[in-house]
């Protein structure tokens, strides 16, 4: 098989992903910063939206894999607003966002 | 499908992937944040190939013209540009982060060969069928029909998230 219809096939998707979401969890074990937490989150949420979206065309050529992309892109994106609040006020407390300093439940 | 269009396909996951490594292993938290936005074009390039054309556009929209933007901007607001600090690779977990990733690795591959041999079965034409056909049209009918619930549990989550985020970055009284 060549690169070619290597990259068109399902296999191709899938190592996409793959290392897509072993780049994430590399990202959100080793960041101490918390927005460089979250770019990692944004990939791994990527890496499953790509297999959703393989998926849907190469096994069931159906609508559902796809549905189910869009769900989880409107979720990353409340997530994204949410963890972004949280960081600006913490930035706020602490003027710092490393993620180490957030080790107390109350300020 | 013709050999340029593959060609395309081959460097959007070539795009995805390079970035996606800078993305995790650049110290400077800026660089990382840009070169995600290189990483989610690629991908809604993907989507399109795989026949999700409406996927790819909300793709662009949300990710690319909207995280992405929030990401830059949040950084501007915490950090000094050029401060140093920004550089934050070499905490404690950086040996075990590598070996997780890496011990996934395996079990991918696995998962991989053994999907391959699985999906065999698709006919082709279905498939190229599948990949041609427009979707925005069914996309919507099925969210409100088929799929009403799940979206309107989204409407619901996108409410409590808007307000939440909204009552938290509240400015000090």
């Amino acid at each position: 098989m060549n690169v070619l219809d290597f990259a068109n096939s399902i296999e191709g998707y899938l190592l996409v992903s793959s290392v897509l979401l072993i780049l994430g969890i590399f990202a959100v074990l080793t960041r101490k910063n918390a927005i460089g937490i979250l770019l990692g989150v944004e990939l791994i949420l990527n890496a499953a939206g790509i297999n959703f979206v393989a998926f849907s065309k190469y096994h069931s050529a159906a609508l559902e894999g796809q549905l189910v992309t869009l769900f989880l892109i409107l979720i990353a994106a409340a997530e994204a607003a949410v963890a972004l609040a949280i960081i600006l006020r913490f930035y706020r407390l602490k003027q710092t966002i490393d993620a180490d300093e957030a080790s107390l439940l109350r300020h | 499908m013709s050999n340029g269009m593959k060609l395309i396909l081959l460097i959007a996951e070539l795009v995805t992937v390079g970035s996606a490594l800078i993305v995790a292993i650049n110290p400077n938290i800026l660089y990382s944040a840009v070169f995600l936005l290189f990483a989610f074009l690629g991908v809604a390039v993907m989507y399109l190939f795989a026949g999700a054309d409406f996927l790819a556009g909300v793709q662009i929209v949300v990710y690319v013209g909207g995280v992405t933007i929030l990401i830059l901007f949040a950084i501007m607001l915490t950090q000094w540009l050029y401060r140093l600090k920004l550089k934050d690779i070499g905490s404690k977990f950086v040996i075990p982060g590598v070996v997780l990733a890496l011990g996934l690795v395996p079990f991918l591959h696995r998962g991989l060969t053994e999907l391959g041999k699985m999906i065999q079965a698709t006919p082709p034409e279905k498939m190229a069928e599948f990949a041609a056909s427009p979707k925005t049209q069914a996309i919507g009918k099925a969210l409100l029909g088929t799929h009403v619930l799940p979206f309107e549990a989204i409407t619901i989550l996108l409410l409590g998230a808007l307000v939440g985020a909204v009552w938290l970055a509240r400015p000090r009284t």
